[in-house]
């Protein structure tokens, strides 16, 4: 019985062990991961700065009067459709209804 | 001769026997217990202190975060995009005294930086004193002026906002200093959490609509020559602002003192007489006491009142002598309006307006925000207020107003701040029910009656309701001939989702200015009137005719 419990005590030592030495090994990863994803991270908010400078509303309207003056057009509301999916098959509607009391 | 005399003592008995006292008292036993006791309250203490500290919540322990002086978090708008970002510059510093051999440095200097005054920085380094040489240099002129390897070159990191967007947010972002602290907007009302959070700050603007709503105040300040406008556009139902635009504005970037009054952000810190929009108030008010309905009607009005030294007339004398109450909104009838107010009283309109947030200050998420001016009531000044002269309030108020009393008569908290938690938060009624669906229609009817006072904002598609108000400034002992001309609109009037705010301060009148009539065909050039129904309402009108496909197409709720 004595044996028994020294035994097991011993297995549960052991165990521990290899499960923190595992851990262990995972938390370095997490570190190197992180270490490696932080200036990936600095670098995506500059890029994304650069993209919202670029792609600012004021940008924007310079570029179509520069480029696309008279390729875009502005589509009145009542004329957009809404496409919606009901049980396999297209619906397409109105996006505003006329009110039918105006 | 010898007599001696033999003193006897009589045998001393001593009865003296020392004996332990039979006290139940164990001296030895209790000193230590005492020593055992003391130590094991020590001990609970300790322990107590333990656990306290351990189930300090995450908050609580906010106070011992260490701020970082190089820190401060992004914002950002509704949509992900960067309204400010920090980026960390290097400022670049000579230090005289350890300069070896100031010829040599002066000669590497010129091939890197050719363009620099260096009769200037020469005196400099003759001076023997600490000076900048470059501000937010450049990596690729960091790295070379630090090969030069020379002790006195000293490199500091410095703090730098950039604003994107430019003017755009100005009066909403606001302003830091030197020491990374925020001076106005929400880098000073958040000043301690954007410097302590590394989570960005996601506002509720959003970047296009802004944009669009800015370009059209901008045009029509040069059509209308105004001193300065503002437009808030704001959800009636969660107080979400969309777009919140004061013009003139002023590029952040630059980083300049702005000390101008002009610059004042209008649709918060700016306090203005609305005039006629205060009507809505009025016969809500009436409606929500239950002393008046839409079709109550009113006979025989007067043209004119008197009320002490000054007298109360119509802005149009067409205005029938008998008017219902949803006339009197309609055609913004002052008379009419005076007697909705005599029947409410004091008491009850001044409840009222308490309730939905116009006479006292607003607690928002910036600083620069105006008081309304305090006013004492009387008999005449119930009378004016009724049509909304003698009673001064921001356009955020008035947003806010327009907002309770046209989503079902919910209390809303106007604000800047993206927020899953205000959205999942109970409705608090503030207003009877049915109240909203009976002011709405009739919101409705004055964009699209030929008696109503906003023909123009009538926007195919988006079912725009409102109310103008066309008010004199007030000067010292009076009223000036400038004028503030609002709009405040909600839409889709069925089942309102926007409310919309457009003033001008001090507008003119055009000559030039082609107006393209929407309830009846034609157009009409230059501006008959100085009334908000022909100059803000105009705005609104264009604005809505921008953002409105955005509107509607975005944010579609499921």
């Amino acid at each position: 019985m004595k044996q028994l419990v020294l035994v097991v005590i011993f297995v549960l030592i052991l165990i521990t062990s290899l499960v923190k030495n595992s851990t262990k090994e995972i938390e370095d990863q997490i570190f190197v991961i992180n270490e490696n994803i932080r200036p990936l991270k600095s670098e995506h908010e500059d890029v994304l700065l650069e993209f919202n400078y670029l792609s600012s509303p004021e940008k924007l309207v310079q570029y179509q009067t520069q480029y696309f003056e008279k390729d875009l057009i502005k589509i009145q509301i009542m004329n957009i459709k809404e496409i919606i999916e009901n049980n396999e098959t297209l619906e397409i509607n109105d996006l505003i209804s006329k009110n039918s009391n105006e | 001769m010898n007599n001696k005399k033999n003193i006897i003592l009589e045998e001393y008995e001593n009865e003296f026997s020392y004996k332990k006292s039979k006290t139940n008292l164990d001296i030895q036993f209790n000193r230590i217990a005492f020593i055992f006791f003391v130590f094991l309250m020590i001990s609970v203490i300790y322990s107590i202190q333990l656990v306290h500290l351990g189930s300090l919540k995450a908050e609580d322990s906010k106070e011992f975060l260490t701020i970082n002086k190089n820190h401060r978090a992004d914002m950002l708008d509704r949509n992900g995009n960067y309204l400010v970002k920090t980026v960390k510059s290097i400022d670049i510093g000579i230090n005289p005294i350890e300069v070896i051999d100031k010829k040599k440095l002066l000669i590497n200097l010129q091939l890197i930086f050719p363009d620099k005054n260096y009769v200037e920085i020469t005196k400099k380094l003759e001076k023997n004193k600490f000076f900048y040489f470059e501000k937010k240099i450049s990596s690729d002129n960091y790295e070379k002026i630090m090969l030069l390897g020379d002790k006195s070159i000293k490199s500091e990191e410095k703090l730098t906002r950039i604003y994107p967007q430019k003017n755009l947010f100005s009066h909403i972002l606001g302003q830091i200093d030197d020491d990374n602290k925020g001076i106005s907007g929400l880098e000073k009302s958040f000043n301690e959490k954007l410097k302590q959070t590394n989570e960005p700050l996601k506002l509720t603007v959003d970047t296009d609509i802004q944009f669009l709503i800015r370009e059209e105040l901008v045009k029509f300040q040069s059509v209308f020559r105004s001193k300065g406008s503002t437009a808030i556009l704001m959800n009636v139902n969660n107080g979400e602002i969309i777009s919140m635009v004061s013009y003139p504005d002023f590029d952040l970037n630059k980083r300049e003192k702005i000390v101008d009054l002009k610059f004042i952000n209008r649709a918060t810190k700016g306090v203005y007489e609305l005039g006629s929009v205060f009507k809505t108030f009025t016969v809500a008010a009436g409606l929500e006491e239950g002393l008046i309905n839409t079709d109550t009607e009113f006979l025989n009005l007067e043209k004119k009142l008197q009320c002490g030294k000054s007298s109360i007339s119509e802005y149009d004398n067409k205005i029938p002598s008998d008017l219902t109450v949803e006339q009197i909104l309609i055609r913004s009838g002052n008379i009419g309006s005076v007697r909705i107010g005599q029947k409410l009283e004091i008491i009850k309109l001044k409840a009222f307006l308490e309730k939905i947030g116009i006479l006292s200050k607003i607690n928002f998420d910036i600083e620069e925000v105006g008081e309304p001016i305090p006013f004492k009531w009387g008999k005449c000044k119930l009378a004016t207020v009724s049509f909304g002269h003698g009673i001064t309030t921001t356009p955020l108020q008035l947003a806010k107003a327009y907002a309770i009393i046209s989503n079902g008569g919910f209390a809303v908290e106007p604000s800047l701040i993206k927020s899953e938690l205000k959205n999942n938060q109970q409705k608090k009624r503030i207003i009877k029910a049915g109240i909203s669906e009976k002011i709405n229609p009739i919101l409705r009817k004055i964009v699209t009656t030929k008696e109503g006072t906003a023909g123009l904002v009538n926007i195919e598609g988006y079912e725009v309701g409102g109310k103008t108000g066309t008010a004199q400034k007030t000067i010292v002992g009076g009223y000036s001939k400038a004028k503030v001309n609002t709009f405040a609109g909600i839409f889709p009037t069925s089942n309102p989702k926007y409310v919309l705010i457009v003033l001008l301060d001090e507008p003119k009148t055009s000559s030039d200015y082609v107006y393209e009539y929407k309830n009846k065909k034609g157009s009409y050039k230059g501006t008959p009137f100085n009334t908000a129904g022909w100059t803000s309402v105009e705005v609104a009108g264009k604005i809505i005719e921008k953002i409105g496909p955005i509107l509607a197409t975005k944010y579609i709720e499921n």
